[in-house]
């Protein structure tokens, strides 16, 4: 084992995994996001048109994960998102995050 | 075509083998085929879903007489002023051309389910590996007694959108000073459980401008209804004293109902309406049933994918299925489409497929800003689709919260239509 290289390995490990303090987007698959994401476009405009519903396209992935742990706690208060994001568990959010966040935005 | 190995395929030679065998348009190198039959909530979705997931690796045919389309829902609150009729219109263009779905604007005649061969008007053919039947309901006329086709245009159904709302919405403007509005629902099941009690709610507050001495009636055949308490609740709030809701042990049953005399009776008393709307029993719409695959007045499907229990090839959506525990709406058709589109493309070209979710929610509106709602989200069970969890609006909420219910219900109209139609 080289050791300069042991040092460099583990020490982006621990970089990555700080830069995901809260793991809100750990396990995210982008292609099950978007199998998932036919729920939700039902009711935001996939083509990012706001009439009474927030656009959710191009929603920084960190913040679309924290919205939806906060309506699964309770912290925040919608009874059609909280009975959505309460059967989603952490990697299917992760999963909707990354997927929604690649979606080009309105602005 | 380039046949892509995808992680199904790979999964064993025992598979694929199988696959080829089951798929031999794959095997020789064509696009496999699917049609669909209905350009609703339902059609247009699994339509779009399918071929643009597949990105062109599956040839799909949209088969829809109608060139405009209008939606079911939301005809309610072009009734009641709330909406213009052309904006609940809508055209297949985003489909064709975004999507590359062929659509064909034909009636279906018939489906030969053996030679996988729909039968259009014309006398022209629609080939398919996979068929999406998602015709909506047709009218059991002769569940009303006295039933004559001038019910047609003297009490409109208006239960499937189009020029019947615009002749209803006619008649009710055209009602006499302090005249009598009929409403009669259709019995359970039927398209939109909220919806004649909405279309009351919109007629109520039509008449309240323009003719505010009026009575409306309605002769329910079902002892309970959907929403009940919030529309009742509304109904003393917003329009007291107009609205009768009389249930069957009251009037103990709709024996004749004459079209030229405008006049319904019952147990109870004959009723003479001045302007009224009969909405008929339901059964799926008339191409299910030429296909074979009802039991009765609906299509059993398998819960776990939409596909009928009668024939694997064919997925049938919406209003048809008997998709319990959902309600029969244009967003439980939107999302049971999801779920079948993602299976189809599993089945003819090895793409993942995922579990099965559904959701539906109902918003109904009672008067300007005073919007309610119902909803619940599914998995699939094994006899049916379960209810996961659920919820209804409170009749306790402040005036802020049902303007925002109504708002809300607008973004979703926009939102719906959107991932419809393109």
């Amino acid at each position: 084992m080289k050791p300069l290289w042991t040092v460099f390995f583990f020490a982006t490990i621990f970089c990555l995994s700080n830069a995901r303090a809260d793991n809100l987007l750990d396990g995210a698959d982008s292609g099950y996001g978007e199998y998932l994401s036919g729920e939700c476009v039902t009711c935001h405009s996939k083509d990012g048109v706001d009439k009474g519903i927030p656009v959710i396209n191009g929603l920084d992935a960190e913040v679309f994960a924290s919205i939806m742990h906060a309506y699964k706690t309770g912290d925040m208060d919608h009874p059609v998102m909280m009975m959505v994001a309460n059967r989603l568990d952490e990697e299917q959010i992760a999963s909707l995050a990354v997927y929604f966040a690649a979606l080009p935005g309105t602005n | 075509m380039v046949t892509k190995f995808t992680r199904r395929q790979f999964t064993g030679g025992i598979l694929a083998g199988t696959t080829a065998l089951a798929m031999p348009s794959l095997a020789f190198g064509a696009r496999p085929r699917v049609a669909v039959i209905g350009g609703g909530a339902g059609g247009a979705t699994a339509a779009k879903y399918i071929a643009k997931d597949s990105k062109g690796a599956i040839d799909v045919t949209l088969i829809e007489a109608s060139k405009r389309y209008y939606t079911c829902f939301y005809s309610n609150l072009y009734l009641g002023g709330f909406r213009s009729y052309a904006s609940i219109g809508h055209n297949y263009y985003g489909l064709s051309v975004n999507r590359g779905v062929n659509v064909v604007h034909e009636w279906a005649n018939s489906v030969d389910t053996a030679a996988k061969v729909v039968n259009l008007g014309h006398g022209g053919q629609v080939k398919y590996d996979r068929l999406v039947l998602s015709p909506g309901i047709s009218l059991k006329y002769d569940s009303l007694p006295g039933y004559s086709p001038e019910m047609h245009s003297r009490m409109p159904h208006a239960w499937t959108s189009g020029t019947q709302v615009q002749l209803l919405r006619s008649k009710v403007l055209n009602m006499k000073k302090g005249g009598t509005f009929v409403m009669v629902p259709p019995p359970n099941p039927y398209r939109c459980p909220p919806g004649p009690y909405e279309r009351v709610s919109m007629i109520a507050h039509l008449l309240k401008e323009r003719n505010p001495t009026a009575k409306i009636i309605i002769l329910d055949p079902k002892p309970k209804f959907s929403k009940q308490g919030l529309f009742m609740a509304g109904w003393e709030k917003h329009y007291p004293g107009m609205i009768d809701w009389i249930d069957p042990d009251t009037h103990g049953g709709i024996k004749s109902i004459n079209a030229t005399s405008m006049e319904i009776e019952t147990d109870l008393d004959t009723f003479k309406a001045d302007a009224a709307s009969v909405v008929p029993a339901q059964h799926a719409g008339s191409i299910a049933m030429a296909a074979g695959v009802t039991d009765g007045d609906w299509c059993p499907i398998n819960p776990a994918n939409m596909t009928a229990k009668a024939d694997p090839n064919i997925y049938v959506l919406g209003d048809a299925s008997v998709a319990s525990s959902m309600p029969k709406s244009g967003f439980s058709a939107n999302s049971q489409a999801k779920v079948a589109a993602n299976h189809i493309r599993g089945e003819l070209t090895g793409s993942r497929v995922y579990e099965a979710r559904y959701a539906n929610t109902c918003w109904s509106l009672v008067a300007t800003d005073d919007g309610i709602k119902v909803g619940a989200n599914y998995s699939a069970g094994p006899e049916k689709i379960d209810v996961v969890s659920k919820f209804v609006s409170q009749g306790d909420e402040s005036a802020d919260v049902r303007k925002a219910t109504y708002q809300e219900s607008i973004g979703w109209y926009e939102g719906i239509t959107t991932d419809m139609f393109s």
